[in-house]
């Protein structure tokens, strides 16, 4: 019998600024290329059903006006669902403005305070100047190879991680969570929150192979079957090249 | 008036020199030069256009709107500066004025013709005080560079509120619901133009779109007709909103691939040698446009018969038995319309895909994934990714399972491969994006296959 996985796109029409999709096509791909049956559940607003059967949540960044809107839906209609399917080993993948909004709060300039849904014990302050340009990290992630993360950052937000969530890597080129100290990301449990795009998983394929079996422990899958991951590889390869030169 | 005709002088000397060198047209510095002796330069030399001005942005169709334009003006026998080459910031604009003026530092012709960046509009407007303004579309493209698409609106709607009313007017897009929410805001109703042909629409929005929330409530929008990006017929569930109903529009739409379409447009028959429904969207506009600066239906429609597009914006190349397409393709909402163009109507099979992130392209290339490649899937038999970020684009290609040559960097490299790939007589579509359109322009003018842009 085919074995099924199942992204879950929250917001696919107001979080997709930054070329998300390739996040979801990368997990997609990978995963129908080793014989699974890969299916997306676009999780717009309003009441959610199939939240259960998520392996991979997704959730990207949006405008102002469209982060705005998703906050009052996620508070309303996804918090207990995302928070029962993470407990049941679920993954997730947030980028950006989803990193923000899954953490304890981000505050604007002006001092207001938006409360986040705390999932991660990361809080966001806004920042003056925007971060924007080419990534990489080192990551000391087990079971990662190679050890470097790569991708886009543009975000003026300042994310600092309190004692339970750890950084995904340091930031060898580019700003990271914060500019200041030298940190990008994070992870907590299965949810691992993150401002690269590029999008981040095409040109990661080991990350996306990370999320995809550990999310797929619980339907008792240990191995994923090895992919040719040389097209991949050389597009990560030209980043780090080019950060030798900056 | 001396510090205005040294400001002249300077500038066209620094055209002259850049030219000579070899440096390029001389299309932006002149500009800069100019305006660091006269800050108020632009505004000046404005001022001696007998007839005024008019300035054209939005996301895609600048240059060849704004050639359209140029075009119907001076076949009526109008002299017109504009701004050309594709140089599109307020110091390409002030170029092209310093170009026209006389050696008595007045500018000579009747009318100009300006296209401008959509971040530079607010200063360009303050600064020409135009007649007429013509926002085409706002889509997403280059985020790095401006923020985000909102503010970018909000900037042109106070630009377009700022000016005086009874002497100017904003021709703007009905079917783009950003473009429509800036019009709503104004107190001079605007002239609206949009297309009336749900038989050439799409059923579904492409993944690229953006601009889909009611600016009132919130709500998705409902689209009834999806032309092209998020520009079609569209409503708010909660009836807060909805498509400004046009008063000029294109109807009876027949597209013929990459070569021409025709269409009714102000009770006028109108076919212009253009492809793409994009490019309808171009030549309603200019045809709004040419109507509000006094031209006559008939005019237009007989003069745009022989029109020529820009240079890269889709030019015809022979190179070495081969028939090459080049068609400019800088974001998701252009990208996806070359591709569909160049697929179901052309019947395209060969590509080159040059993808560059240097500043004029975006130094930001995640927007690739936002462009169905997927089309090209069992249509396309070769794909060259080229570009600086060609190995992004061979990543994005593998996705959509579209089988694709090996990425070169280089563009001599790029169009080796398709040498090798293609038989003579083929006709390949070359997709790409700004700089690597130069790039690859710029190697075929080495090998003789094409002339410098500058002289096109």
């Amino acid at each position: 019998m085919t074995k099924t996985f199942t992204v879950g796109w929250l917001y696919p029409d107001l979080m997709n600024i930054y070329g998300d999709r390739g996040n979801i096509l990368t997990l997609l791909k990978r995963a129908e290329w080793r014989g699974f049956e890969a299916r997306l559940v676009e999780l717009g607003r309003g009441a959610t059903k199939q939240m259960d059967e998520v392996d991979i949540f997704f959730f990207g960044g949006g405008q102002d006006r469209e982060q705005a809107l998703v906050y009052e839906d996620l508070l309303e209609f996804k918090q207990p669902p995302l928070e029962l399917a993470v407990g049941n080993g679920a993954m997730v993948l947030a980028v950006c403005g989803g990193y923000q909004l899954l953490g304890h709060y981000y505050q604007t300039a002006e001092g207001e305070k938006f409360p986040g849904i705390g999932m991660i014990d990361v809080r966001t302050e806004a920042g003056k100047k925007r971060f924007i340009g080419d990534v990489v990290i080192d990551t000391d992630i087990e079971t990662l190879s190679p050890k470097t993360l790569v991708g886009f950052e543009n975000h003026s937000g300042r994310t600092y991680l309190g004692p339970k969530a750890r950084p995904l890597g340091k930031a060898r080129l580019g700003y990271g969570n914060n500019g200041s100290d030298g940190m990008e990301g994070c992870l907590q449990g299965t949810v691992l929150g993150t401002y690269l795009h590029g999008s981040l998983l095409p040109k990661n394929p080991h990350l996306a192979d990370y999320l995809i079996r550990n999310s797929l422990i619980r339907r008792g899958v240990d191995e994923l079957s090895p992919l040719d991951d040389s097209v991949e590889l050389a597009a990560h390869e030209r980043i780090l090249s080019r950060a030798q030169h900056h | 008036m001396i510090r205005k005709t040294a400001a002249v002088w300077a500038g066209k000397a620094t055209g002259a020199l850049s030219r000579i060198s070899g440096r390029g047209g001389g299309t932006t510095l002149p500009g800069d030069i100019a305006r660091a002796i006269d800050p108020r330069i632009l505004t000046k030399l404005s001022q001696d256009l007998t007839h005024g001005s008019i300035v054209i942005t939005g996301t895609n169709g600048k240059t060849t709107t704004a050639r359209m334009v140029t075009w119907l003006l001076e076949g009526a026998g109008h002299k017109v500066v504009s701004n050309r080459a594709g140089a599109n910031l307020i110091f390409g604009a002030t170029a092209a004025a310093l170009n026209k003026a006389g050696p008595d530092g007045r500018l000579r012709a009747d009318w100009g013709v300006f296209e401008i960046d959509e971040a530079s509009l607010p200063k360009a407007v303050e600064e020409i005080k135009p007649k007429a303004t013509l926002v085409l579309n706002l889509f997403r493209d280059q985020l790095d560079r401006y923020g985000e698409l909102e503010s970018i609106a909000k900037k042109i709607e106070s630009a377009l509120s700022a000016l005086p009313s009874e002497q100017s007017t904003a021709i703007l897009n009905a079917d783009d619901p950003r473009v429509a929410e800036i019009g709503l805001g104004l107190t001079k109703a605007p002239l609206w133009y949009g297309l009336d042909d749900t038989s050439v629409a799409a059923r579904e929005l492409p993944h690229a779109a953006d601009a889909r929330t009611c600016p009132k409530c919130g709500a998705s929008l409902n689209f009834e007709a999806v032309y092209v990006g998020h520009d079609g017929v569209y409503e708010c569930p909660n009836h807060d909103f909805k498509r400004p109903t046009p008063s000029i529009t294109a109807s009876n739409i027949e597209l013929d691939g990459f070569d021409s379409f025709s269409a009714d447009i102000d009770k006028t028959r109108v076919e212009v040698p253009l492809g793409g429904l994009y490019n309808t969207y171009n030549v309603l506009a200019a045809f709004a446009a040419a109507r509000t600066l006094g031209l006559e239906p008939a005019y237009i429609a007989e003069r745009l018969k022989n029109f020529r597009a820009a240079f890269g914006r889709q030019e015809r190349l022979e190179f070495r038995g081969r028939h090459l397409n080049l068609v400019l393709s800088k974001n998701p909402a252009g990208f996806n319309e070359t591709v569909r163009t160049a697929v179901e109507l052309a019947k395209g099979t060969c590509f080159v895909i040059g993808l560059n992130d240097r500043k004029a392209d975006g130094t930001d290339v995640s927007w690739i994934w936002d462009v169905d490649f997927e089309h090209l899937k069992d249509k396309a038999k070769v794909v060259v990714p080229a570009g600086n970020r060609a190995h992004d684009m061979a990543v994005r290609l593998k996705y959509a399972e579209v089988p694709a040559q090996p990425p070169e960097t280089d563009p001599g490299s790029a169009l080796d491969s398709l040498i090798r790939a293609t038989n003579e007589g083929d006709t390949a579509h070359l997709l790409c994006t700004y700089t690597a359109m130069l790039d690859l322009r710029a190697e075929l003018v080495r090998r003789g296959w094409a002339k410098p842009y500058w002289e096109t």
